[in-house]
């Protein structure tokens, strides 16, 4: 029982990345405006939390009021992302550059970024930066004994801020998309910019809050994937801004089946991690390095789903091109 | 009358552009440089700028890696000029680098046999984003990264279960890395071919950069030369007057993407034949797919130009390393992050720049615009004389979406054709 | 006209000039209250782009605009919407994943704490298509439904607003005859609630059927506006087509041999609507005659052209090319079988515009023996051709052959094309539009080209828009009206041409195939 438990904490803790990362894209697509620096906005996102969160940690005040550190360390996050996604709007929407290969210099940038930072800050060759352990949240914050049991496991063992903000930021996203006149505009933007527009709906500017959503919400997804990974820092986040991407399209660019493609995808990356100590899954005798063969199971899932899905894809009509208030 | 040819112009507006991008990338990661630590800076910056040419040994490292990244390069060059982003590089030169080693270690085979072999195996790897735009109208990128990450995988995965392909059946005690060539196939490390004693005894240089040469000079001569480049550059400008020649785009994308992960495979086993590097069971997809996409845009996908701009690449990527212990070599990547920006809207900055250039040139020879001739017999004298300039005016208000599209209108289209 | 009359919206002097042409010259258009009017001209008339200028998309360098007689400034289509101008757009400008029911609340939602209150504009939208009889399905996506419901949500988008002034840009050229007549009398029940309207179109019986006045473009200019109740068709078809510049090409008589081209009940679906766009159209093409599509815009002959060509698939119908099948080979088989096209659209078809001027040349036959050795270009025969080609047909550049084709004039590089496809030698040259944008030079030129290919016995089939060139050209008109032909002559007055244009007057088949 405590392996379910263990497997559930885990394929919760890293879906939250997954999920919020996959949502910042939804807001970006549905601009019209392909967001495909995710993975260089988590970066940077979580490089400014983890000095947020090093500083509160030397500064004792960590130890002190951990939760309080730990939603400023959040929201440095998220607003380190939007700054950084800022660089892709001005080139996406001003310029109307490729949104690709922009897309592609922000993913170069980060991680360099982040190990010159990190260079710079902590001294030479330490790459790695650690994050502090009170950051967890425990049953003592609740007034509860510590204990080892199922529902102890399930919910305690890997417990941050992120899971509940997550869940809020979940519901927020569903709400704005489908119920706020902003999530009406937002989608006209990305569907036809031109419809919008005509009906007085500034395009640019719909964009603009796109693309800084995306970059509030991947930046948050960046401290969120350093978390559960739970070896520090290290100017990488393994690729799970691509990921999300896979997961928003899985998603079918639509909230609740995105919260579902998180889960999925996340799960498969901790039966990878795990597939020894599961019981129920098949054991192919003699094959070594089986997690490899899970870790690559999401990805040929999605282009399976992708031929299927392509006739008649759900993809934002006007995404990846350049929106010009000249031509009609 | 305009004495300088445009076509030459344009030549220098790309180069001139590339200089700019560099330019920039330099000076903006030696601001970064000086503001993180102003004590090292300088010889931070000096390392990088001029390592490469310090000593044979360095130089012979410059031109070692400058072959995989050439190919890379002319791989995302090549599909570029189709009108594909090809961003899987890396996962087809991962699968090149993985054949080549297996043909290496586990078949024994000589060296030029390993580099058919991952010229084969990026190719395969190719085909994927391009059948799966032609057949199912995917986007190529998303193809192409979901590809780089299978490729990565099924490379460790298999590497995993060939015991006879890791280190540790070779006498040495890892296995997270593939065998040292030396010791399990000398004859499948490429030859230096006496290159080596004229760069000092250097570790890291054959004659790879030689064969990644001629592979730039073959590209630029299926481009430039022959009918089937014609038609994939016809493609890649504007599919719908290629169709309207009669030619069938979608086998020319897939062509292209095979033509491109195979360069891109090549460049995986020049990189991993050289018996310097093993192969190390990764976690993350490999950089120097990635680093091609900066040496094409550089190169404007000019397979020429590519040979120029992979060396200037490897070259301060040679000078970031030895920047540490001071900076971290990922320094050198913040330079290319810039360039790539740069390059995003470079071609539209140069369409400005040309369009400004012409309406000087235009104005300048008169009368009638940009005339060399004044061939006045006919009866079309009215035609040409005076009016043209004109008529180009009416033209574009005929149609403004094609004003607005300007010179990226190919690019346009292609978006188009993806969300339908 | 007397200061005592209501005008709602005056146009006064209005100049708008695009880069070398003037759209738009000293026009001046007064909308009366509760008034249909007319807005009636040829393709590029200029009726677009004014009124693009009143509702805020294009701002007019001269005149000025005046509502309810004050001056206003329209910077933009919010401007236009809080003036109370509407505007039913001509490629509708509707969200397809959206509801209806979105699509018409788009910009003007309610909130209620931040959320949306859809409950009171689905009354109010239910109310004004009971209201109006315009039958709409609030909850249905746009994209299930049919282009008839689409034009009406765009108009109850304009009534949910509230405007009091409707313009309606082409509102008939996607509709059936039986939604035609619906929107008729929507546009009668608009009127009797007192709103205004603005309908621009060509079709001559629609503006008799439902107008009040009618003011008429012609080539950027006013030429007038009369009262339905005082003209005639005739009256309206003259003012629109114009007698003032006729050119006459001195033309022999022409020698008629085989059939070329046989086209056997064509149908070609629409890319824009449910509708086909070709509807079993028939027709001949014969050596050394040109035969001429005349037509408005929009009446089928893209997808006709494009069906011949092989651009598109036909849905039914046969094609012969000197008596072979062709219905399902393809373009370069077409192309290899003696069919040469100018296209309509130079630079999305015509030409590869970042290619020089040499490859534009070759780009129909760079494939020959000719230009090629084993899949490798011959690239001093294409210079020589090229050379020939440019000197033989005064194609003018900066640098010659190797001039990017981008940066070339439009007359040389129509020109260009035109020497590609000629030189072809082909049996028979499909020419769309081929002297579109340019100027009177050009033109007189590209007609000279296509009397001799006539002349040396060539099928030439002529698709235009206009009617200068079609009397001019053409040895027998071939009147394409809503996909069909409907009419068929080898000679025929202006005004009768435009009626049949208009499709105020048909021939049946039998009839025009006598």
């Amino acid at each position: 029982m405590s392996i379910l438990a263990n497997i559930i904490s885990l394929t919760i803790v890293f879906a939250v990345p997954l999920m919020l990362v996959a949502l910042g894209g939804m807001y970006s697509e549905h601009s019209g405006v392909i967001n495909l620096a995710l993975e260089g906005i988590m970066v940077i996102g979580a490089l400014c939390a983890c000095f947020t969160l090093q500083a509160f940690d030397t500064s004792g005040f960590g130890k002190v009021h951990p939760q309080i550190a730990m939603l400023v360390a959040i929201i440095v996050a998220a607003v380190t992302g939007m700054v950084f996604s800022l660089l892709l709007a001005f080139a996406a929407i001003n310029l109307k550059a490729d949104q690709t290969i922009g897309g592609t210099a922000l993913n170069t940038f980060a991680p360099a970024f982040a190990v010159v930072m990190t260079w710079a800050i902590q001294g030479q060759g330490l790459t790695t930066i650690q994050i502090p352990s009170w950051i967890r949240i425990t049953q003592e914050n609740f007034g509860l004994e510590p204990g080892k049991g199922f529902w102890d496991m399930l919910i305690f063992k890997y417990f941050y801020l992120t899971t509940p903000i997550a869940i809020v930021l979940f519901f927020a996203a569903w709400i704005l998309m489908y119920k706020t006149k902003f999530g009406l505009r937002l989608r006209a933007c990305g569907e036809h910019p031109q419809a919008a527009d005509s009906v007085g709906i500034n395009v640019y500017r719909m964009r603009y809050a796109g693309v800084l959503i995306s970059g509030f919400l991947a930046g948050i997804g960046g401290i969120a994937y350093t978390i559960a990974v739970g070896s520090g820092f290290n100017s990488s986040v393994g690729g799970y801004g691509f990921l999300a991407l896979a997961v928003m399209i899985f998603g079918n660019w639509k909230p609740v089946q995105i919260l579902g493609s998180a889960v999925f995808f996340a799960l498969f990356k901790v039966i990878a991690a795990y597939n020894s100590s599961i019981p129920f899954l098949p054991k192919f005798e003699g094959m070594k390095d089986q997690s490899s063969l899970y870790q690559m199971l999401p990805y040929i899932v999605t282009m399976i789903v992708l031929i299927f899905t392509s006739k008649h894809s759900q993809a934002p009509k006007a995404e990846g091109i350049p929106y010009d208030k000249g031509s009609r | 009358m305009n004495k300088k040819p445009l076509a030459e112009n344009q030549m220098l507006l790309t180069i001139l552009a590339s200089v700019i991008s560099i330019a920039a990338g330099l000076i903006f990661g030696s601001v970064l440089l000086m503001i993180l630590n102003p004590a090292k800076a300088g010889i931070g910056i000096s390392a990088m700028l001029t390592t490469g040419f310090s000593s044979m040994d360095q130089f012979g490292k410059v031109l070692y890696q400058s072959a995989p990244l050439m190919l890379c390069g002319l791989s995302v060059g090549f599909a570029f000029k189709t009108g594909m982003f090809n961003i899987g590089a890396t996962g087809q030169y991962t699968i090149g680098a993985f054949l080549a080693l297996v043909g290496a270690i586990a078949f024994q085979l000589p060296w030029w046999a390993c580099l058919l072999l991952s010229l084969i195996g990026g190719a395969v790897w190719g085909i994927f984003p391009g059948l799966f735009k032609a057949l199912f109208n995917v986007n190529e990128v998303i193809t192409s990264i979901m590809f780089n990450w299978i490729g990565m995988f099924l490379v460790n995965l298999l590497l995993a279960n060939m015991p006879i392909m890791l280190a540790s059946a070779w006498g040495a005690s890892n296995s997270d890395r593939t065998a040292n060539l030396a010791q399990a196939n000398p004859g499948a490390v490429i030859p230096k071919g006496g290159l080596d004693a004229l760069f000092g005894n250097s570790s890291w240089i054959n004659i790879s950069v030689f064969i990644a040469i001629i592979f730039a000079v073959i590209c630029w001569f299926i481009l430039e030369k022959t009918t089937f480049g014609y038609e994939l550059k016809a493609c890649g400008y504007n599919k719908e007057s290629a169709r309207y020649a009669g030619i069938n785009a979608n086998r020319n994308i897939v062509s292209s993407m095979i033509i491109a992960g195979a360069l891109s495979g090549l460049g995986g086993g020049l990189y991993y034949l050289a018996g310097t590097i093993q192969y190390v069971l990764e976690k993350k997809t490999l950089a120097m797919g990635f680093n091609g996409i900066p040496v094409a845009l550089l190169a404007n996908s000019n397979p020429i130009g590519t040979i120029f701009s992979s060396l200037f690449i490897s070259y301060i990527q040679v000078g970031g390393s030895a920047m540490q212990p001071n900076f971290s070599s990922e320094s050198t990547d913040i330079i290319i992050a810039v360039i790539i920006y740069l390059a995003a809207f470079a071609l539209l900055m140069k369409g400005v720049i040309q369009r400004f250039l012409e309406s000087k040139i235009a104005r300048k020879s008169d009368p009638g615009a940009g005339e060399t001739k004044n061939d006045t017999s006919g009866d079309a004298t009215n035609a040409a004389s005076g009016a043209a300039a004109e008529d180009a005016a009416a033209d574009e208000a005929d149609d403004p979406e094609d004003v607005a599209a300007g010179p990226e209108s190919g690019a346009a289209e292609d978006a188009g054709e993806v969300e339908k | 006209m007397t200061v005592a009359e209501d005008f709602v919206i005056e146009m006064l002097h209005i100049t708008k000039v695009f880069p070398g042409i003037k759209a738009n010259d000293d026009i001046t258009l007064q909308l009366k209250r509760g008034e249909i009017h007319a807005l009636l001209g040829e393709n590029g008339a200029g009726k677009s782009t004014l009124m693009s200028v009143l509702f805020g998309l294009y701002q007019a360098e001269q005149g000025t605009i005046k509502k309810d007689g004050k001056e206003v400034q329209i910077k933009d289509p919010n401007d236009a919407n809080r003036l109370g101008i509407g505007m039913v757009h001509q490629h509708f400008k509707l969200v397809e994943c959206f509801s209806v029911l979105d699509n018409i609340i788009l910009g003007v939602e309610d909130t209620k704490h931040g959320f949306l209150q859809k409950d009171e504009a689905r009354k109010k939208v239910m109310a004004l298509s009971e209201k109006y009889g315009l039958r709409v399905e609030p909850d249905a996506l746009v994209s299930d439904i049919s282009v008839g419901m689409q034009q009406r949500v765009e108009i109850l988008k304009m009534l949910y607003r509230d405007n009091e002034i409707l313009i309606f840009d082409e509102p008939t050229a996607v509709l059936t005859p039986q939604e035609i007549k619906e929107l008729m009398e929507i546009m009668r029940g608009f009127k009797a609630e007192g709103k205004s309207i603005l309908f621009i179109t060509h079709k001559l019986s629609e503006i008799m059927a439902v107008a009040d006045r009618c003011s008429v473009l012609r080539k950027g200019k006013y030429i007038g506006t009369v009262d339905i109740a005082d003209t005639t068709r005739e009256e309206l078809s003259r003012m629109m087509v114009g007698r003032d510049v006729e050119f006459e090409i001195d033309k022999k008589s022409k020698n008629v041999g085989d059939v070329i081209l046989s086209v056997k009940d064509m149908v070609v679906a629409s890319k824009a609507h449910n509708n086909n766009a070709v509807k079993g159209v028939s027709f001949d093409v014969h050596a050394g005659e040109i035969v001429c599509i005349a037509g408005i815009e929009g009446n089928g002959q893209t997808e006709l052209v494009y069906g011949l060509t092989g651009l598109e698939p036909l849905k039914s119908g046969t094609i012969e090319l000197c008596g072979r099948d062709i219905t399902h080979a393809t373009i370069r088989e077409r192309s290899k079988a003696g069919m040469s096209h100018i296209p309509e659209d130079r630079h999305k078809h015509g030409l590869v515009l970042d290619y020089t001027l040499e490859q534009n040349l070759v780009l129909q036959r760079y494939w020959e023996p000719r230009f090629q050795n084993h899949g490798i270009i011959k690239s001093a025969e294409v210079r020589t051709y090229a050379e020939g080609l440019i000197e033989k047909f005064d194609v003018r550049s900066g640098q010659g052959p190797v001039t990017t084709a981008r940066s070339m004039s439009g007359g040389n590089q129509q020109k260009a094309i035109i020497a590609r496809e000629i030189d072809k030698d082909p049996q028979l040259l499909i020419a769309v539009q081929p002297t579109r944008g340019l100027d009177v030079g050009a033109i007189e030129y590209i007609h000279n080209q296509l009397i001799e290919e006539r002349d040396k016995g060539r099928a030439v089939l002529l698709i235009s828009l206009e009617l200068d060139e079609v009397r001019s050209l053409s040895d027998r008109i071939l009147v394409i009206y809503e996909g069909e032909i409907v009419g068929d002559f080898d000679s025929v007055a202006m005004e009768e041409l435009g009626l049949y244009m208009a499709g105020a007057k048909r021939k049946d088949r039998k009839e025009a195939a006598s």
